[in-house]
């Protein structure tokens, strides 16, 4: 019989994961409703204005219509392929979040009882997040193959050639960030960016700047944004690898893109912008989440905002990118940043 | 040496991203910046100038007698034959001489409101108003009616134009219309 507080212990870890995972289901709500406002004002128009107060109600209507939609499988299909490629891009998306922490300790006032904003410390965090958003892609070229439409296909092939030259940089951006932290662990490597904003990543010069850019550069490609978003290209791939889907198969696509980015931002904020640390010290009592919140938010409309101001790279381009400046570019910083590491 | 220290500027500025900085300051100005969308039909209205040809009105004079004659000079006037005028006698006063219009319609449909009809009345009673919401469910709207054209219309002749104006959506069974309030306006941004 184990005791109450392993007890406690354990509902208190499937609640943080509930809750994990309802706010997760919950945000590409607000966010399509941002990235069309932003589209919107970005393009001198209005976006979304008459569902709700200034459109706020449309993400439901979006949400209600994707529901009612026809289902449709197309002729041909693999069919068993087709109805598991949505859940494949899905669930790996939602797993990262098992590793991500949003905060220290705090005490729940009035309880006195010490709460970790975080499900669990894996002492090897980032490799398990890259590993688990590098699965995120079979969703993809599975949905693309199993489609039957050359659209599809090439969508799918697309992502797959662009996940593997982007992810080696993305990579080579992480161990960067670990040499200088000395560990795998997410939360060391916040602890490590402690104090004010000159111990964030970001300014550890020359070399954090240069990690940034590649970290950001690959997990724009990786995300499948603009100006990188070649698996779903609209203007020579009609919807790229999401073509021959509707309804709420689509939806979950959308869902695990949405949710990608808002890993990205994350990932961005604590490796390099010191996580839930202040930038400098403010004598009010201002909780480290909201910190980690803002960050995040601005990374967030920093995708947005770079969606809607370039064009998209055509292929032989991003890939001349990825395999001859990123790369390169990045074995040269992981040697400066070594000995940077042993000499100062 | 000229060449070489502008190559070298160029690889500075890339490694940057100069271009990518102005490019975002350029959609950020514009993101702050007020949005040009008319508000159309919740809350503004764009009145056109007088020019403007819209949907026909058939005036009176200042002391409310009918200013059409019947002459049947607009219906004759007409490229595409969508104005039917039938012509009666009345001396009960209703018009400004004693022959009036028992029947004055106009296929809206057919009208290219090319405004031959103002140019050929010879009393001023036929004027190309400034309404043009002319969408409805079914037909019957398409053919107007004397009866109709004879109401005053919401935009007066005294009025300028060329502004967008306070507007109300109002919805009821007969359908859907934009009043406008003239007293609010404002220009349109450029």
């Amino acid at each position: 019989m184990p005791d109450t507080s392993t007890i406690i212990e354990f509902i208190l870890i499937i609640v943080k994961a509930g809750a994990i995972a309802m706010v997760l289901f919950g945000l590409p709500l607000p966010l399509t409703w941002l990235e069309r406002k932003i589209a919107g004002h970005i393009q001198v128009r209005l976006g979304p204005y008459r569902v709700g107060p200034h459109g706020l109600l449309q993400p439901f209507a979006d949400m209600i219509k994707l529901l009612m939609k026809e289902d449709i499988v197309p002729y041909k299909a693999d069919k068993l392929l087709f109805v598991i490629a949505p859940l494949l891009a899905m669930v790996p998306a939602f797993a990262v979040f098992a590793a991500i922490p949003f905060g220290e300790k705090v005490t729940i006032p009035g309880l006195d009882y010490e709460l970790t904003l975080y499900l669990s410390d894996m002492n090897v965090g980032i490799l398990y997040i890259l590993a688990m958003s590098g699965l995120g892609i079979y969703g993809i070229i599975l949905g693309g193959w199993a489609s039957n439409s050359k659209y599809s296909l090439l969508g799918g092939l697309r992502s797959s050639a662009q996940m593997i030259s982007y992810e080696i940089a993305v990579s080579f951006a992480v161990i960067g960030v670990v040499m200088l932290a000395n560990s795998l662990s997410l939360l060391d490597i916040v602890r490590a960016q402690g104090g004010n904003i000159l111990h964030w990543n970001i300014l550890y010069l020359p070399v954090g700047p240069v990690w940034f850019f590649i970290f950001i550069i690959g997990s724009t490609a990786e995300i499948n944004r603009i100006p990188f978003d070649l698996p779903e290209d609209e203007g020579t791939l009609a919807a790229g690898f999401h073509t021959e889907y509707s309804g709420m198969k689509f939806a979950f696509f959308m869902l695990a893109e949405y949710i990608a980015m808002v890993t990205v931002s994350v990932l961005a904020v604590i490796l390099f912008f010191g996580g839930w640390n202040a930038p400098f010290y403010i004598p009010l009592p201002i909780p480290p989440i909201f910190w980690f919140l803002a960050k995040v938010s601005f990374f967030i409309y920093l995708f947005m905002w770079i969606r809607f101001t370039l064009p998209r790279y055509r292929y032989d381009q991003l890939m001349n990118i990825g395999w001859k400046i990123l790369l390169p570019l990045s074995l040269v910083n992981v040697l400066a940043t070594g000995l940077m590491r042993l000499y100062f | 040496m000229a060449e070489d220290k502008g190559r070298i500027l160029e690889l500075i500025k890339r490694v940057l991203f100069t271009d990518f900085v102005k490019g975002l300051t350029v959609t950020l100005g514009y993101n702050v910046s007020k949005s040009i969308t008319h508000k159309y039909p919740d809350e503004e209205k764009w009145v056109p100038y007088r020019r403007f040809r819209g949907v026909h009105t058939l005036n009176r004079t200042e002391t409310g007698k009918e200013l059409c004659v019947a002459c049947e000079l607009c219906s004759k006037a007409c490229p595409t034959q969508c104005i039917t005028v039938i012509p009666m006698e009345d001396d009960t006063g209703r018009g400004i001489a004693d022959r009036v219009a028992k029947v004055w319609k106009v296929d809206l449909v057919r009208c290219l409101y090319c405004g031959y009809c103002e140019d050929a009345c010879p009393t001023r009673a036929v004027r190309l108003s400034r309404e043009y919401e002319l969408a409805c469910t079914d037909l019957s709207c398409t053919v107007r009616q004397r009866e109709e054209l004879l109401k005053p219309v919401q935009v007066p002749e005294s009025f300028e134009g060329g502004v967008i104006a306070k507007s109300e959506f109002l919805r009821s069974k007969r359908g859907i219309k934009v009043k406008v309030d003239l007293s609010i306006t404002r220009k349109r941004p450029l």
